[in-house]
C-alpha cells in the first residue's frame, strides 16, 4: 500500500501543526472582525423602503390568509398610480463609495481580516513548510490532480494521490470552512443569536442601492399575483368538530 | 427540533419562517457532525478507494433515518419534504467529510 516511507517525524512537525494553525487562525480571523465590526449608519428613508419592501412581500406570500377585500386594500396602498409607495417618483440617489469614508474603512476591514491573513499565513506556510510530502489521499486520482495537491513538488513519477504541505494548507483552508461553522456558531450564544436576527431582517439590512429598481420589480410581482382565498373550509373544519362532540 | 413548524389545515398549509429557519440550522449542525465523525471513523477503519465513498452514503442515510426516528411518525410538522432532508447539503458536507478522512488516515495508516 505505502509504496512511498514518510519519516514519521514529519506527521508531528508539518502535518498536525498545519491543521492546528489554519484551525487556529480562522479561529482568531472571526474573533478579530467581531472587534472591528462596526455598526452601520443606516439612513432613515432606506430603512423605510427596505422595510416597505419586506412588507410587500409578506403580503405577496401570505395573500390566500387574508380575504380578498384586504389584499386588494393592501395592494392598492402600494401600487395605486397616484401616490402607491411603489409608485411614486424618486429622485435618484447616488451615494459615491469612494467619496464615503465610511465604506472606505468598511472595505479597509473587510481586507485586514480576510485577504491578509491569507497572504500572510499561506506565505509563512509555504516558506515554513515547503516540499514535504506530507499524506496520501485514501482513494486514487487520476494525473489532473497533480498541479493541484502537489504544489511545491515537481515529481513527475510521484503518484497524483500524494499531497505536498501547501496543498494540504489549502485543503485545509478550504475543507474547514463548516467545521468553523459548527464550533464558533455553538460557541457564542450572543453572535448566533445576532446572526438570526440578521437573517430575519435580512432584507431591510441589505439596502438597494438604488430603491427604483426595486420597487418597480416589487411593483410587478404584486401586480400580477392572483389572489386565491385559502382558508374557504375553514368554519366547518373548525366548528363542526365542535358541534359533534 | 422542538418547534412546530407548521399547522396543517386540509391542503392548505402554513409554515412558520422563523421555525423552518431553526430547523434547517440544525440539521445543518447534524449533518457536519456527521460528516466530521464519519469521516474520522473511516480514517481510523483505513477505509480507500470505494469503501469510503460507500461509507459515506451509508452515514448520510443512517443520519437521515436517525433524524425521521426523531421526528417520529409526524414529521411532517419539522420537515417539509423527506427526500430533501436527505439529498440537501449532500455534496457540501462531501468536502469536509474528505478532509477528515484524509486527515485520520493520513495520521493512522501513512506513516
Amino acid at each position: 500500500m505505502s509504496d512511498l516511507l514518510v519519516d514519521s517525524q514529519i506527521r508531528g512537525w508539518v502535518f498536525l501543526p498545519i491543521v492546528v494553525i489554519t484551525f487556529l487562525v480562522g479561529i482568531v480571523r472571526h474573533y478579530i472582525s467581531i472587534l472591528l465590526a462596526s455598526q452601520k449608519k443606516i439612513e432613515l428613508q432606506q430603512l423605510q423602503d427596505s422595510q416597505v419592501i419586506l412588507r410587500s412581500r409578506l403580503l405577496r406570500e401570505n395573500s390566500r390568509f387574508i380575504p380578498r377585500s384586504s389584499f386588494l386594500m393592501r395592494r392598492h396602498f402600494f401600487n395605486n398610480e397616484e401616490n402607491g409607495y411603489l409608485t411614486q417618483k424618486r429622485p435618484p440617489v447616488t451615494q459615491n463609495m469612494m467619496t464615503d469614508p465610511t465604506m472606505m474603512t468598511d472595505m479597509l476591514k473587510g481586507n485586514v481580516t480576510n485577504v491578509l491573513p491569507m497572504i500572510i499565513i499561506g506565505g509563512w506556510i509555504n516558506w515554513m513548510f515547503s516540499g514535504f510530502i506530507t499524506t496520501r489521499v485514501p482513494f486514487p486520482l487520476t494525473l489532473r490532480f497533480k498541479p493541484m495537491l502537489q504544489r511545491g513538488i515537481e515529481l513527475m513519477h510521484l503518484d497524483a494521490s500524494w499531497v505536498s504541505s501547501a496543498s494540504w494548507y489549502f485543503l485545509n483552508v478550504f475543507g474547514l470552512r463548516s467545521i468553523y461553522a459548527l464550533v464558533l456558531g455553538e460557541n457564542n450564544g450572543a453572535d448566533q443569536a445576532r446572526q438570526m436576527q440578521d437573517q430575519m431582517s435580512g432584507a431591510a439590512m441589505a439596502m438597494p442601492p438604488d430603491p427604483k429598481v426595486a420597487f418597480k420589480a416589487e411593483w410587478e410581482a404584486l401586480e400580477i399575483i392572483d389572489h386565491q382565498w385559502g382558508l374557504q373550509e375553514v368554519e366547518n373544519q373548525i366548528v363542526y368538530p365542535l358541534n359533534s362532540c | 427540533m422542538s418547534n412546530k413548524s407548521k399547522t396543517k389545515s386540509s391542503d392548505v398549509v402554513a409554515y412558520s419562517e422563523v421555525a423552518m429557519r431553526n430547523n434547517s440550522a440544525v440539521v445543518e449542525y447534524c449533518r457536519t457532525s456527521m460528516a466530521a465523525l464519519s469521516g474520522c471513523t473511516a480514517g481510523m477503519l483505513g477505509f480507500t478507494g470505494l469503501y469510503g465513498a460507500a461509507f459515506y452514503i451509508f452515514a448520510v442515510t443512517g443520519l437521515w433515518g436517525m433524524l425521521l426516528l426523531k421526528a417520529g411518525s409526524n414529521w411532517q410538522e419539522y420537515f417539509v419534504s423527506r427526500k430533501a432532508l436527505l439529498t440537501n447539503g449532500f455534496f457540501g458536507q462531501l468536502f469536509t467529510y474528505v478532509l477528515c478522512w484524509t486527515f485520520i488516515y493520513g495520521m493512522v495508516h501513512v506513516y
